[in-house]
């Protein structure tokens, strides 16, 4: 636990400060962020959440400093954002994983580029292979893994860098159920071990609400910072906790205000956005039949 | 030593097991369908069917290709043939696997070069012999630049989708874990296209073989199609056949060639 405090100082703080971003569609200007401003404090795990289309990925785009903003500014420890960098690594929705690769050479693809040498980075490799029970599996080709194991490399991948953050985007989207419930409760471990800052994006309330510290609400168009709420379960997380009260009094309070954007996504048209609301009526029948 | 050791593997559970799948019902189907079309062949013949009566027997073509295939001559044309498909084939991917990937990384060469790439590539190759047969000063130059035509704009247009198809993820992943522009160009761009390098290969090699024996007929001494023709203007039934059946084996062993190299290229492209 004291190691954990201390590793804590090495990882990173982001700060959205007053972030626009104007894209380009069909000839129309469209804002897909306006003066968006939030903070993902360092050593804690903040879910992002808003209807599709209200601009996460973007968000997500230029915290990782694959787009860069039209005003405003993205900071890391004060330090302004100016392009991709292995401090801020992104997991992303489908896998990017090197289909060429064996996931040994995945994973040791960040530290080859940065000029580490191969015997010390294969060792750690090795080391972080065995943390996500993918030892065995280090010379096979990602076509060869399983869904829930291809994630668990491109954790890896991103983890052997040891990055201030990491930024994943709907990663575990596409998982049957199963594995995605063990993913998550492997992910959320994992988070409990290093204590390492984390941005998450997802669709999925309970999801979110399993594992935030802090769940913070995106309005749709343009997208901005509607509201954060302070997920106060304790730590270490347990899936039994999903059945709790305060659980529920959490997950209430969040639908509420993410069914009043996504309804605004709706009228809009945008077509992802039945995705969610379908989603929102699944929820609420399994909380009946609970 | 050699002679025990294939003993042994022959009898091995593995190969017994191979040869049971090799005479497998479906194998089986295989072998009637050849032999049927050996026998309607041989009735079309005794029949005197209209149009195709002057066919030779099977039995005639059978024994004119034991002829040819102990004749020196037969074994030169092709070499000949090999030859020119390798030289075209060759120079085009060695020139079109550099110039698909820049055109596919560089918006400003592919800005230059895709109009007038866009303007040539609809040509048919073989619409090119006769500028090639004026063009060029020996009738072999010719060829092989008529054997380059034929497989350089199905490679670069291949390697030109390739690069655009790898998904923008796979390079921002490898440009966040640190990866510099000379990486991602070598280590994502040239190994993601890879497989649409291999497609237009395969591809660029059947053209190849079309454009080679239209050219030889044509303008070539020599090779297979050369042959060919040559026994048609001899009125030699039998070896024109002979010279279809060996162009057909020798398309279908250089389109093996290219998917046993697809095989060693990308690993991980088995199937497991």
């Amino acid at each position: 636990m004291k190691k954990t405090e201390q590793n804590k100082q090495s990882f990173g703080e982001i700060k959205v400060e007053g972030v626009t971003k104007t894209f380009l569609d069909e000839g129309k200007q469209v804002e897909v962020l306006k003066d968006c401003t939030m903070v993902v404090p360092r050593g804690k795990l903040t879910v992002l959440m808003g209807p599709s289309g209200c601009g996460k990925t973007s968000l997500i785009n230029l915290i990782a400093g694959y787009e860069q903003p039209d005003s405003g500014q993205i900071l890391l420890d004060g330090e302004p954002v100016n392009g991709p960098g292995p401090e801020r690594l992104v997991v992303f929705q489908e896998t990017a994983l090197f289909s060429w690769m064996t996931v040994l050479q995945n994973v040791t693809f960040g530290p080859s580029v940065q000029g580490i040498p191969k015997a010390v980075a294969r060792e750690r490799a090795l080391q972080i292979l065995q943390t996500v029970g993918l030892k065995d599996f280090k010379d096979k080709y990602p076509s060869q893994l399983s869904g829930g194991m291809q994630r668990r490399a491109e954790l890896a991948r991103a983890l052997i860098n040891e990055p201030k953050v990491m930024i994943l985007d709907e990663p575990f989207r596409g998982l049957d159920a199963m594995t995605r419930e063990i993913m998550q409760e492997f992910y959320v471990n994992l988070f409990q071990e290093t204590g390492m800052t984390n941005l998450f994006v997802t669709h999925d309330l309970e999801e979110a609400i399993f594992l935030a510290d802090r769940l913070v609400i995106m309005t749709y168009k343009p997208g901005k910072i509607k509201e954060v709420i302070e997920v106060d379960l304790p730590r270490p997380r347990h899936f039994t906790m999903i059945t709790t009260q305060r659980f529920n009094e959490l997950r209430q309070y969040a639908l509420e205000l993410l069914y009043h954007e996504s309804t605004k996504a709706f009228a809009d048209g945008c077509k992802s956005a039945f995705d969610l609301i379908d989603g929102f009526s699944r929820g609420g029948a399994k909380r009946e039949a609970m | 030593m050699t002679t025990t050791k294939v003993e042994n593997r022959l009898c091995s559970p593995l190969i017994l097991h191979r040869a049971k799948r090799f005479l497998n019902i479906r194998t089986l189907r295989g072998i009637v369908s050849l032999i049927g079309f050996v026998v309607l062949w041989q009735l079309v013949v005794v029949f005197k069917v209209p149009y195709l009566h002057n066919l030779p027997y099977p039995a005639e073509v059978a024994e004119t290709g034991m002829q040819t295939l102990g004749k020196k001559g037969y074994w030169l044309n092709w070499g000949i043939s090999l030859k020119r498909i390798f030289a075209g084939f060759i120079i085009a991917q060695l020139v079109g696997i550099p110039l698909g990937l820049a055109m596919g990384t560089s918006r400003v060469i592919k800005d230059l070069t895709f109009p007038a790439f866009e303007m040539l590539r609809p040509i048919p190759p073989i619409a090119w012999i006769p500028l090639a047969i004026l063009f060029w000063p020996t009738p072999e130059m010719s060829i092989y630049f008529l054997t380059f035509i034929g497989a350089f704009f199905i490679v670069v247009i291949n390697v030109l989708q390739g690069v655009t198809n790898i998904p923008v993820n796979l390079k921002r992943a490898a440009a966040s874990l640190g990866a510099k522009p000379s990486d991602i160009f070598w280590k994502i761009m040239v190994p993601g296209s890879l497989p649409s390098i291999i497609t237009g290969m395969t591809v660029g090699m059947g053209v190849t073989w079309n454009v080679l024996i239209a050219a030889e007929m044509i303008a070539g001494r020599g090779g297979l199609g050369r042959m060919t023709w040559e026994a048609y203007t001899n009125n030699a039934l039998p070896t024109i056949i002979i010279g279809m059946i060996s162009i057909g084996a020798a398309g279908y062993l250089c389109s093996s060639l290219i998917r046993a190299l697809g095989d060693v290229a990308m690993p991980w492209k088995k199937r497991f």
